[in-house]
């Protein structure tokens, strides 16, 4: 059988085109944990919001997976909607691709998207359907982008799939489109996928300041707005590797240069401003810019007191799946939450660098996953609250440790300068909680009692 | 009457759950086990996502972690290495192998692999099987009663057939369907324990996914039937399966020890608790407990009270068969008509219903149950419902817009009443919302 992609050395490099970082390493069967490539495809690209998200294959791979994002959207709302080809035994025999075309159709006819996004599985892939050939023929003949992504879950791990994903964009949307009005300084956000609305508080951010956020790659994004992503003058990528390779690339093809930022705490929230300004070229912008970083730190310096004082030589462990962990760590670090623990598992070496320039030497770094590995951390080094990942909160309610969500499925956004306050606000409301004394205590017939004297 | 299908090519906002999510479920119920999903990892992290946002527990599974070359090559190497790995850390009493579409498709043959696997390492005393659960056949119902039946199967070869089996006639052998909550498990287990029955659970949620403060991690399940009592099963005198996905593993101790056994298709509202309660009361000899009588008398009282709210009113239900089933007889009870039923797939059960039964999507439900009052499904419904401008019970799997969802109570008259309150005050509260809005439509404020 061809293999589905013909560079799969070059997949290898999961996360960044450049050939120096270190290649995932193979997932261990029994011990390995994580989403698979489609569904690292999927969560870059669901936030086009108004793009209908078709899954090529037997229904659990959508089924199992729609609906379980917490990307937020400001208007339409097809890519909520669940589409998949659904196919059954004789499908899998006889081949899906007609199913598939008669899909697009379908699904074209009916709710006129600006753009069907494709998506292939491990079993489509295994059968070996040409989802090129089938959506290069229905985008021909419905005048409707039809874009396939090659991404099957068995590719490799979930970052790989985002980078995928990027690939498709940069093969089939970038660069199609122009926009209706000119924007002379606009900015493209890579990698921010708008989870519990935190696009917004940048955006709001952004606008004071005269900067125009050109495309949302991908949060609360429209179709259109991406196919003229290549006029931007400036691109972010907000702390997300795998998508570095599309900035890359969009320098090397549009000259659009780039820099990786983040909006978690306030000094990287103004660093990064600052920086787009400064890409911008634009001296007065520059110094409106100053004077807004100014204005938000000294006002949040203000705000945050009553918090950092009851947060200040709390320890936190920090496990976030890898691409947010530096950021994450300035953001407790301005609150004066020691981080005792830090997941490097998914971190190249850049990440890595970055991590051990913000923590202590003592600090431990956890290499590998499993829920185990972390509570010994925890326990080990004494931390107060645990900052992960979905997967593992209720691992850590189990043990009594309090937590704060900070992936995919969140509801609050800790981006920005209000962000900051609101993770503030948070670790408070966490570490006072009385469950932890009240759960802690045994009942009053399980407690040693000295014996009446009758 | 017959069932239904829509023509359309695409499933939009698709109902079914994998059948693999459906096993893991049935392996939570049982202690000291572990899944391992044979496919690409992708299936078995979206069952343990969806499962932990609903239970709110950990869910133990693994994967054998397969990659493209490994499909091709040698999907096996990948499953021997997490047998390997998995007993030598965890060293779990259960292990069971869940064959995907992939491992299907690509005809990998795990299950001699597994037998030379065993052979080779000398193992005995725990239980490994492997069920083969593709994607693109059934749903999360007969994922889970085709596990149990696997389970079943490799107990019975494990203590075999040979010699005469002690029978206790005192304990009967609880099979309970993929549609009841911890809750609902744990009402049944009292329910037939106070005829004075031990009762055997297979599996058992309620004593591992209903909540428990067991400190100290571990990938496999914390709670659950153990074991020993697993293989003590094999000794009941009698078998009662909830749900008529629960016939065949019934049939299955049937047929290979002589376990008579009994299939109750629902077990909610004030009929089938009557049955089920019935013929507790004429195997045991014993009298119905106070308890339930009250119960009996509180459910029609409730009954009573809200027939007001359910007059005129109709649902529209999209579940999985045996929870449609169920829920659509409890509906005959209150009155209330029944304008859709949808389902995930066919079964023998929804084929033999008297109403018009559906097989689709959560857009068909939208289509056919127009004009609706009261929407139950999962909550992949909520849009669909607030479309439809109906009101929305949560129920099935996934449910992730409430907390104790899955400890809530359908079963017996106790559950019928919970159900019944809880869909008369929707009703309720959705009629105030309109009266208001049609105040401030005429101006008064
Ligand atoms: S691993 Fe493959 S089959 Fe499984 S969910 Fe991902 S794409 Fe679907």
């Amino acid at each position: 059988m061809e293999s589905i992609r013909n560079d799969v050395f070059d997949a290898q490099a999961c996360g960044s085109l450049t050939p120096k970082s270190k290649p995932c390493p193979r997932p261990k069967p029994g011990e390995a944990a994580g989403g698979c490539s489609f569904d690292g495809a999927q969560i870059t690209l669901l936030p086009i919001m108004d793009a209908a998200h078709l899954v090529h294959g037997p229904a659990a791979c959508a089924g199992n997976s729609w609906e379980s994002r917490g990307a937020l959207s400001s208007g339409p709302s097809l890519s909520q909607y669940g589409f998949t080809t659904d196919l059954n035994d004789n499908d899998i025999i006889f081949g899906g691709e007609k199913k598939l075309k008669d899909s697009i159709d379908y699904i074209a006819g009916r709710f006129m998207p600006p753009a069907i996004f494709v998506y292939a599985t491990c079993v489509t892939a295994l059968i070996g359907e040409d989802l090129d050939a089938v959506c290069k023929e229905a985008a021909g003949r419905l005048g409707l982008p039809v874009i396939p992504v090659n991404s099957p879950g068995f590719v490799g791990s979930k970052n790989l799939g985002n980078r995928l994903a990027g690939e498709a964009l940069l093969q089939y949307v970038i660069g199609t489109g122009e926009p209706e009005i000119e924007i002379p300084l606009g900015v493209n956000l890579i990698g921010e996928y708008n989870i519990a609305g935190e696009m917004w508080d940048i955006e709001k951010l952004m606008k004071s300041v005269g900067i125009t956020l050109m495309s949302r790659i991908t949060g609360d994004a429209r179709y259109k707005e991406i196919t003229w992503a290549h006029h931007a003058k400036v691109n972010m990528v907000v702390c997300s590797r795998a998508l570095l390779g599309l900035a890359k690339e969009m320098e090397a093809r549009y000259h659009i240069p780039y820099f990786e930022g983040s909006f978690y705490g306030a000094k990287e929230t103004t660093y990064s401003l600052r920086q787009m300004a400064y890409l911008l070229n634009d001296r007065e912008m520059e110094r409106r810019v100053d004077r807004l970083t100014e204005r938000e730190e000294n006002r949040l310096i203000q705000e945050l007191r009553p918090y950092r004082k009851l947060l200040k030589g709390k320890k936190a462990v920090l496990y976030t799946g890898g691409v947010k962990s530096w950021s994450i760590i300035s953001a407790l670090k301005e609150l004066g939450v020691q981080v005792v623990g830090v997941g490097t598992n998914k971190s190249t070496e850049d990440d890595v660098r970055r991590i051990a320039d913000r923590v202590g030497d003592d600090t431990e770094y956890i290499p590998e996953g499993g829920a185990s590995r972390i509570i010994k951390t925890v326990r080990d080094r004494k931390a107060d609250i645990m900052i992960a990942g979905g997967r593992n909160m209720y691992v850590a309610m189990k043990e009594q440790i309090p937590f704060i969500d900070i992936n995919q499925e969140r509801h609050k956004a800790y981006a920005g300068y209000e962000g900051l306050l609101r993770l503030a606000k948070e670790l408070t409301y966490s570490l006072a909680n009385p469950i932890w004394k009240l759960a802690a205590s045994a009942a009053p017939w399980d407690k040693e009692e000295p014996s009446y004297d009758r | 009457m017959t069932v239904n299908k829509r023509s359309k090519p695409t499933s939009v906002n698709p109902m079914k759950i994998g059948q693999s999510l459906g096993s893991v479920l049935a392996f939570q119920g049982c202690y000291k086990a572990l899944p391992i999903v044979h496919g690409a990892q992708g299936c078995s992290a979206f069952p343990k996502a969806l499962l932990t946002r609903h239970f709110r527990e950990p869910i133990a599974v693994q994967t054998s972690a397969l990659q493209e070359m490994d499909v091709i090559f040698d999907a096996n190497r990948n499953l021997e290495e997490a047998l390997n790995t998995i007993l030598s850390k965890h060293r779990p009493d259960i292990i069971g192998i869940i064959g995907t579409e992939l491992t299907d498709v690509a005809g990998v043959d795990y299950q001699s692999m597994l037998k030379t696997y065993k052979r080779e390492r000398n193992m005995r005393g725990g239980l490994a099987f492997s069920v083969t659960l593709p994607d693109f056949r059934g749903s999360l119902e007969s994922g889970f009663s085709s596990t149990v039946e696997a389970m079943l199967d490799e107990m019975i070869q494990q203590v075999g057939h040979r010699g005469s089996r002690s029978v206790n006639t005192r304990q009967i052998t609880l099979l309970p369907g993929s549609f009841l909550t911890p809750g609902d498990v744990m009402e049944l287990k009292e329910m037939i324990s106070s005829f004075g029955f031990e009762v055997i659970a297979l599996p058992d949620i309620s004593t591992s996914l209903s909540g428990h403060l067991l400190t100290g991690f571990s990938p496999l399940t914390r709670g659950g039937v153990p074991l020993d009592s697993m293989l003590q099963s094999l000794h009941s005198g009698l078998t009662i399966a909830i749900g008529g996905s629960m016939e065949r593993p019934a049939r299955r101790l049937h047929n290979a020890l002589g376990t008579p056994y009994k299939v109750f298709e629902s077990a909610m509202g004030l009929k089938a608790t009557d049955d089920i309660l019935q013929f507790l009361h004429q195997i045991s000899g014993e009298p119905v407990q106070l308890r339930y009588c009250w119960q009996r008398e509180n459910l029609l009282d409730s009954m009573l009270d809200a027939h007001f709210q359910f007059a005129g009113m109709s649902a529209l239900v999209a579940l999985e068969p045996d929870h449609l089933y169920t829920v659509s007889s409890w509906l005959e009870e209150l009155g209330v008509e029944q304008k859709a039923l949808v389902t995930s797939y066919e079964t023998p059960l929804v084929v033999e219903m008297e109403r018009e039964v559906w097989v689709g999507d959560l857009d068909d439900v939208e289509l056919l149950g127009k004009g609706a009052d009261l929407w139950i499904g999962n909550s992949h419904g909520i849009n669909g419902a607030a479309r439809l401008d109906a009101a929305f019970m949560a129920a099935g799997f996934p449910v992730w817009n409430e907390l104790g969802a899955y400890m809530a109570t359908s079963v017996g008259y106790r559950g019928a009443m919970e159900w019944t309150n809880k869909a008369a005050n929707l009703l309720m509260r959705r009629e105030e919302e309109h009266r208001e809005s049609s105040i401030r439509y005429r101006g008064w404020n």
